[in-house]
């Protein structure tokens, strides 16, 4: 039987000739596995006397303990100049993914929807190629009015339908209201319209197709403070939280009271002064949002709801157009969005 | 539309402590929405945007009286000087008419001019304008011309009514026809243009035929005013506000005169302005009247009463507003109002008020609502509070709920591999349709559309994307990009049939389209499809295969065809993918269905196969129905007609053999043989 010191010197010695991690798992097997050495030298107490065994255990034990050490700084050591040895230049450029893109309108979509979700508002969607009827007479404008001429609506060259009159494409997502109403034959309402537009506009700043988003809100005891304040919410979420609103009297025919809402500009963040020179982006500080109002209850009647009993407010407004006024998007003219020009479209 | 006036005109008629820009910050929040103020010399210019219901507030007068009521909430002082209704009424004209002139009046159709007054001038002097007159209209961006024709645009702005001065002299046989144009009917207008008439429009045409005015809109150079003029006929009338907006919309006559009168004005105005005309008049030209007065004014315009509960307008409003404050604002604003209690219900609930509506609030006062907007406004909107509506669960109908859901996955995924998003307009030109071999009459046509570009309602997007590759040529070297919208379908008595579709197109190749599809297919988990051959007219035929799915077309894919490339500039292959959105969203879940992983023996074999008469998709197929031990096929190598298949087998419930699975592959390939 050899001394411990014996041994310590015979492990030490073929630890040092170590090179690789898979010489050192057989190395540690020899050592401390179930049949390795240190396990054969305890099976050997038997046949030491009982006055010395104490003595050879701890004699033992002590070398296992310095056998264990050696592995594991050898193993450190080992990593250590694996580590060492593979060099890359981070620089480099990288596997390249394919980037692909959406466009704009589908981001800001998906973030209005998310919104109004949250406060309980269901996204729906009507035709965007409507009877006059559900464009004007169900909201309250008459034949007679100016944006149901040749200027401002699109007609279809088609047979009228006997009662609903011309077919027209959808010049606002208002026709939604009157086909939301019908659809639930009743309040409570709250609905989130999202669709494509289109007006007989096409110039430097006019598309002839964009898109709005309508919100409605049908129910007993609906007031202007609840309007004020759902738009208010949309404009913080939308925005960011320190922006602010304001309603300023406004004429539609589908609301009464009608209201154009304002928000804070981030430019000059509502002071309409940049370094002491007036803003350019905005009015003294106010930006034009879009247009609402209490829900005219001519178009609640129409909808076969009881005006006497329920109030509503609605608001529609430009999708491309909350969307360039947020801050950071950068981009000032709405025909870019529709010109189809992949290095403007490939960036969102 | 937006007016300029300026600060200290309005002055004129506002006694107020509120210096300019105090005024544009107060009246902004509650009634016309100053945009702009500027500071010209020792004046101030406000530009006011005017919104289409109340033409009565587009003047000095009409902005003093909002100021009247709005700037007291402010704790500013304001109060009219006097009201001009009130002051230049007929009882106080000031000319003595020594009727030397005659004028023969005829109006065709009472229908056309609601009130028309007029009166002869005579001995004016023509010359400029008094400086106060002259910069007034010169800081409200009108340019002044001499005494007479200032004070028609002076008056406008004053009041808010246009009106019209002619060269009396050149009114032959001294009469005036007031009629429906011809259509063709040619005139001259003041400013030298030329016009041929659209037909109803509101003209004038003197003793001579000569048509001498376009009514509301300009008048005729035939009858213009001109340093010689010694004669002056002042003339006021309201129209008939459709006829207006109608000529003035299809000559492009977009006068500022045409402006106020397609929105309708107040007949009971006529008078105050034709009597503070006059007393400008004799003072600008030191003529002096010379014919009766002419008012011809059928049907007079009667104040109309509305009748409002408070406990509404408190409803409505969502506050509880004093209601004495509620008649106060209306008293200001030019309402009367009569309290009353309605003994029944109880106190406030039973108070309710009979509100006079003045004449030139008639239009845009109609209900309790309206009046609630007045009193509103007025107490301002800024005072209220921001509540959240009412949070309840409302069902948002299944259908709808994975549509939207469904088209934000495909979006997502086909961005994240890298595709496009392109986002066209729903119509199309009949050109385009042509190139690509599409029958342009089968399409929903816009009537009454501004470009040929535009014509054509969609039924496919394919042509779009098309036109999409080819505008792109050179700005990126592949092209891959893809568009969800809506198709429209004809039907002969309803409204199209709307239907969302997927268009995908690529300049790369077949295989890669076939990879994006089946890339969303099974991102989607959608399995339940398969490509059956089938010619298309857009695609070219032996490089396209149809999408079926429960033996139902559901899209097709393929190279579009040479001659369609050719047509739309395209030198360069197009491959393009149609899908019927709704077998995605129908065929959408969200999760996969398990099946359990194979733990027993997989026995991978190969075999080469001569393709000259065989076609993959038949090889698979036969394949699987020959061993029901396959469980996947893999091409692993391509040499001319010969490929190599991998073949994997094994039985889920014990361990095959080489033997076995070398059996299976026997029964395969005797199956394709």
């Amino acid at each position: 039987m050899k001394s411990p010191k014996e041994l310590l010197h015979q492990f030490t010695e073929k630890l040092s000739q170590i090179k690789a991690l898979e010489e050192l798992e057989t190395l540690e097997i020899g050592y401390l596995g179930r049949n390795g050495l240190i396990n054969q030298q305890l099976k050997n107490i038997k046949e030491i006397e009982a006055s010395e065994r104490k003595t050879f255990g701890q004699e033992v034990n002590a070398f296992k303990q310095q056998v264990q050490d050696g592995l594991s700084s050898k193993r450190s050591e080992i990593l250590k100049a694996k580590n060492n040895k593979k060099t890359i230049d981070t620089t480099l450029p990288a596997t390249a993914y394919p980037k692909g893109s959406l466009h704009l309108v589908t981001y800001a979509i998906e973030e209005i929807s998310n919104i109004f979700e949250k406060i309980g508002f269901i996204r729906m969607s009507y035709p965007e190629i409507e009877w006059e009827f559900f464009s004007f007479e169900a909201l309250n404008m008459p034949s007679d009015h100016p944006a149901r001429d040749d200027f401002e609506t699109f007609f279809m060259d088609h047979t009228p339908h006997e009662e609903h009159g011309k077919m027209v494409l959808t010049p606002h997502t208002s026709s939604g209201q009157h086909r939301e109403m019908r659809r639930l034959g009743k309040p409570p309402i709250r609905m989130i319209n999202i669709a494509k537009t289109y007006r007989p506009n096409w110039d430097a700043s006019h598309v002839p197709m964009f898109h709005q988003f309508e919100g409605l809100c049908v129910d007993k005891r609906i007031n202007i403070t609840h309007l004020k304040g759902t738009i208010d919410y949309f404009a913080k979420q939308f925005f960011g939280e320190d922006r602010e609103t304001r309603l300023r009297p406004f004429h539609f025919q589908f609301t009464e009271p009608s209201f154009e809402v304002d928000i804070t500009c981030d430019i000059c963040q509502g002071t309409g002064k940049v370094n002491g020179e007036k803003c350019r982006l905005c009015k003294q500080g106010w930006l034009e949002l879009g247009g609402t109002g209490m829900v005219h209850p001519n178009v609640l009647s129409a909808g076969g709801i009881d005006p006497d009993e329920y109030t509503g407010w609605a608001f529609g407004f430009g999708v491309e157009r909350v969307m360039m006024m947020r801050p950071g998007v950068g981009l000032s003219n709405m025909r870019l969005l529709y010109d189809g020009d992949i290095r403007v479209l490939e960036q969102f | 539309m937006n007016i300029k006036i300026t600060y200290d005109w309005l002055l004129e008629y506002l006694e107020t402590d509120a210096d300019p820009y105090e005024m544009q910050k107060y009246l902004s929040l509650s009634g016309p929405s100053i945009e702009t103020v500027e500071k010209i010399g020792d004046d101030y210019v406000f530009d006011i945007e005017i919104t289409s219901n109340r033409i009565d507030m587009a003047s000095v007068f009409g902005v003093a009286q909002e100021a009247q009521a709005i700037l007291p909430q402010f704790g500013k002082k304001a109060k009219l000087k006097f009201n001009p209704l009130e002051t230049y009424t007929f009882d106080n004209l000031k000319a003595e008419p020594v009727p030397n002139h005659k004028l023969d009046v005829t109006i065709d159709d009472p229908e056309l001019c609601t009130r028309f007054t007029a009166m002869v001038i005579s001995a004016v002097e023509i010359k400029p304008s008094s400086e106060i007159i002259k910069k007034r209209l010169e800081l409200s961006d009108i340019r002044s011309l001499n005494n007479v024709i200032d004070i028609s645009n002076y008056l406008m702005l004053s009041l808010g009514q246009p009106t019209h001065m002619f060269d009396f002299d050149q009114i032959k046989g001294q009469k005036m026809i007031l009629r429906k144009s011809k259509k063709g009917e040619k005139m001259t207008t003041l400013d030298g243009r030329e016009f041929e008439l659209p037909g109803d429009d509101i003209v004038i045409e003197d003793g001579s035929g000569r048509i001498i005015d376009l009514c509301g809109i300009m008048g005729g150079e035939n009858s213009s005013i001109t340093e010689n003029t010694k004669n002056v006929l002042f003339f006021v009338q309201t129209y008939n506000k459709r006829n207006i907006r109608r000529t003035s919309m299809t000559t492009g006559q977009r006068t500022m005169a045409a402006t106020y009168f397609e929105k309708g004005l107040d007949p009971e105005r006529v008078e105050s302005t034709f009597v503070y005309g006059i007393d400008l008049l004799l003072g600008a030209t030191r003529g002096h009247a010379s014919s009766e007065l002419i008012d011809l004014y059928p049907h007079k315009r009667e104040e109309k009463k509305v009748k409002v509960y408070l406990k509404d307008i408190h409803r409505v409003i969502g506050v509880t507003i004093d209601e004495k404050k509620v008649i106060a604002i209306l008293e200001d604003l030019g309402f009367s109002v009569k309290r009353h209690e309605n003994e029944e219900l109880a106190y406030p609930d039973g108070v309710y008020f009979e509100v006079t509506v003045p004449t030139y609030r008639t239009d845009d006062v109609d209900i309790k609502e309206d009046i609630i907007e007045e009193v509103a406004r007025v107490y301002g909107y800024y005072n209220l509070p921001n509540n959240i509506s009412p949070l309840l669960y409302i069902k948002q109908p299944h259908e709808m709920e994975m549509l939207f859901k469904t088209i934000s996955k495909t979006k997502h995924y086909l961005k994240n591999i890298g595709l496009h998003e392109f986002l066209n307009y729903s119509m199309v030109s009949k050109q385009l349709l042509e190139n690509m071999g599409m029958d342009y009459k089968a399409h929903l046509r816009i009537a009454n559309t501004i470009s040929k570009e535009i014509e054509y309602m969609r039924r496919s997007l394919a042509p779009s994307l098309v036109k999409n590759i080819r505008d792109n040529i050179g700005k990126k070297d592949t092209m891959k990009l893809f568009e969800i919208a809506k198709i429209y379908t004809p039907r002969e008595k309803d409204l199209p049939e709307e239907q969302y579709v997927l268009t995908v197109a690529v300049t790369t190749d077949f295989f890669d389209l076939k990879g994006i599809l089946e890339g969303l297919f099974a991102e989607l988990n959608i399995r339940n499809f398969s490509y059956n051959s089938k010619e298309f007219n857009l695609l070219s035929p032996n490089t396209s295969t149809a999408i079926m799915s429960d033996k139902k077309l559901v899209g097709r894919l393929g190279m579009l065809r040479h001659e369609f490339a050719e047509s739309m500039d395209l030198s360069d292959e197009v491959y393009l993918a149609e899908i019927d959105f709704s077998f995605i969203v129908e065929n959408y879940s969200v999760i996969a269905p398990f099946t359990d992983p194979i733990t027993t023996a997989v026995i991978k074999l190969d075999a080469t196969i001569d393709m000259t008469n065989n076609r993959y998709g038949e090889i698979e197929e036969k394949s699987h129905q020959s061993s029901k031990l396959l469980q996947k096929m893999e091409i692993i190598d391509r040499y001319k007609d010969n490929i190599t298949i991998r073949f994997y087998f094994a039985d889920a419930s014990r361990n095959i053999t080489e033997e076995d699975a070398k059996k299976q592959l026997d029964a395969i390939q005797k199956s394709i043989l």
